[in-house]
């Protein structure tokens, strides 16, 4: 692991039985918008580093708003979250930006600049992080080489398909080298093959050390890629199963 | 490197801003260029009304009456003391003299001026003031000082005119700066309104800016160099309208009001100073405007 967060991991790895650190901790988290029911209800979960989880449950669960609450998109009502073992409940204002530089995320709407080429795009974040220009050019490249875009570096976004738009994202998420990945419906809007190609590259991600979240409501991706499972209904963890045994459950 | 790096971000931004909405920016940068030129064309009127006001007071000749009974030495130490307050020329005008004069203006009418038993005036002095003390206050506070002198019974230096006439300038000045404030402060709501519509425009780019971990800071500088760069613009078209005024209607103007005028009415337009001044003044306005528009609209 790089970056900040190494010298604040203590936790250890839950299903591996590995001393492995924890990478985000929920502690009995609420989040409720007033006069309306509360959106998550005591959420407790642990997420190891390099660890892949799916997080699912039908549309208004909470899925979205539980990975908000990773990044400071939202603050919880109640109850403590630790990112990289730093308590994000209680986090100044202003740390905040500091956090979310080492945080990817994949938003289901894309959020890309639609007037600004690809490779822009890609090197937004670089520009916020002060990269100089000629290193973040390189490293534009490299990502958008991982992810089969090199030949669209100066394409605009409108003109690429739905599943080259998510591989910018994708790019975009991760071109400084974020030690977490949150990717909300990644494949929504993208068909079975397209969903294939985005979801290997994320399993790619992982693989390489980075630690992913990936909320679904696509039962196929958990009973294809058969990772840790957590599932949601009206707010509440209602179930959290490793990888093969979410696939069976999925397959009964 | 990294604040380097940043810098050259933030300029590459706020300019890439200007090209993106340049309707805009252009009515930014227009206002914030008429409030400039009126500006130096106020600057310039004051200059020339300055002038005129000094020229006036060099006009108006003091007169100091003397006391009757003073002899000639007295009137030598009265003029001599006269020199020392004012600094200026003084003619000495003895009774006959005054009489004489008196005579001549009369015309037909002074031959009864030879009936009077014994001549009535008293000896006076004429003092030309120097260009430094031709201000009315300064007039005034000579005039004061002159009174004061023994032997002195009156002094003349056409108070009305020169007290009309600075009253006016007060005025002048006031109705100036009350337009400057109105104008100035109608400028940096209009800078602020345009700049309001390109925060608009870039609410998205706004949005996933502080997603990817761009502080408070970060994102809204670029819009506070927008707002010094339109100022900036804007104060250089200013100085252009002022060359190109001065250029083309200044010799046409000074040569129609030379006469009331006087000198002065020929000084270039754009010096120095109002060059420094008004990219000052332009920087201010577009960056109170870039100011007023982050902290009310800006809400990252």
């Amino acid at each position: 692991m790089s970056g900040p967060f190494l010298g604040v991991l203590r936790g250890r790895g839950r299903l591996s039985g590995l001393a492995l650190p924890v990478m985000i901790q929920f502690f009995h988290v609420y989040k409720a918008y007033p006069g309306d029911p509360p959106v998550l209800q005591d959420i407790n979960l642990n997420v190891e580093k390099g660890e892949f989880v799916f997080l699912t449950g039908p549309s208004g669960a909470g899925k979205t708003t539980l990975l908000k609450l990773i990044f400071c998109g939202e603050k919880a009502t109640k109850g403590q979250i630790l990112v990289g073992g730093k308590n994000i409940a209680r986090i100044r204002e202003s740390a905040v930006p500091y956090l979310r530089r080492n945080i990817g995320v994949v938003f289901q709407d894309f959020k890309l600049l639609p007037h600004r080429s690809v490779a822009d795009n890609v090197g937004f974040t670089l520009d916020v992080l002060g990269v100089p220009r000629a290193e973040g050019r390189e490293k534009v490249h490299r990502m958008l080489k991982r992810v089969g875009l090199e030949h669209k570096a100066n394409s605009l976004p409108l003109r690429l398909s739905g599943g080259e738009q998510q591989r910018v994202v994708i790019a975009r998420a991760l071109v400084n080298d974020p030690t977490i990945l949150l990717a909300d419906e990644p494949t929504g809007n993208l068909d079975p093959a397209l969903t294939v190609e985005i979801m290997d590259l994320l399993t790619d991600i992982n693989i390489r050390g980075t630690t992913v979240m990936v909320a679904t409501h696509d039962a196929t991706l958990l009973s294809r890629y058969q990772k840790r499972t957590v599932r949601l209904e009206r707010g509440l963890i209602v179930s959290d199963e490793d990888g093969v045994k979410a696939a069976r459950r999925m397959l009964v | 490197m990294s604040v380097l790096s940043k810098a050259a971000y933030f300029w590459r931004s706020a300019a890439g801003g200007l090209k993106h909405a340049p309707f805009v920016h252009f009515i930014a940068v227009s206002t914030i260029a008429i409030a400039l030129f009126a500006a130096g064309l106020a600057r310039g009127a004051s200059h020339v009304v300055d002038n005129l006001l000094a020229s006036l007071g060099g006009e108006v000749e003091v007169t100091i009456y003397l006391a009757p009974q003073l002899g000639q030495d007295e009137v030598h130490g009265v003029h001599t003391r006269v020199v020392e307050l004012s600094h200026g020329e003084v003619t000495v005008v003895p009774p006959e003299a005054a009489l004489l004069r008196l005579k001549h203006e009369l015309g037909d009418l002074g031959e009864a001026l030879s009936e009077l038993p014994e001549n009535p005036l008293p000896a006076t002095l004429e003092l030309r003031v120097p260009e430094a003390r031709r201000s009315p206050a300064a007039l005034q506070t000579l005039a004061k000082e002159l009174r004061a002198l023994p032997g002195v019974t009156g002094v003349d230096y056409g108070e009305a005119a020169v007290e009309r006439l600075s009253a006016i300038a007060r005025a002048l000045s006031f109705g100036a700066l009350v337009a400057l404030v109105v104008v100035l402060g109608t400028t940096i709501v209009i800078v602020a309104a345009t700049l309001q519509l390109a925060i608009y425009a870039r609410r998205e780019e706004i949005e996933i800016q502080k997603l990817v971990g761009a502080t408070d800071r970060f994102v809204k500088t670029p819009f506070l160099l927008e707002g010094l760069l339109q100022g900036l613009l804007g104060a250089l078209v200013a100085l252009g309208g002022l060359w190109l005024f001065g250029r083309l209607l200044g010799p046409t103007l000074g040569s129609l009001f030379a006469f009331i005028l006087g000198p002065g009415v020929n000084a270039p337009w754009v010096e120095t100073r109002t060059v420094v001044e008004l990219l000052a003044a332009g920087c201010a306005l577009g960056l109170g405007g870039s100011f007023v528009a982050v902290g009310r609209f800006l809400r990252v």
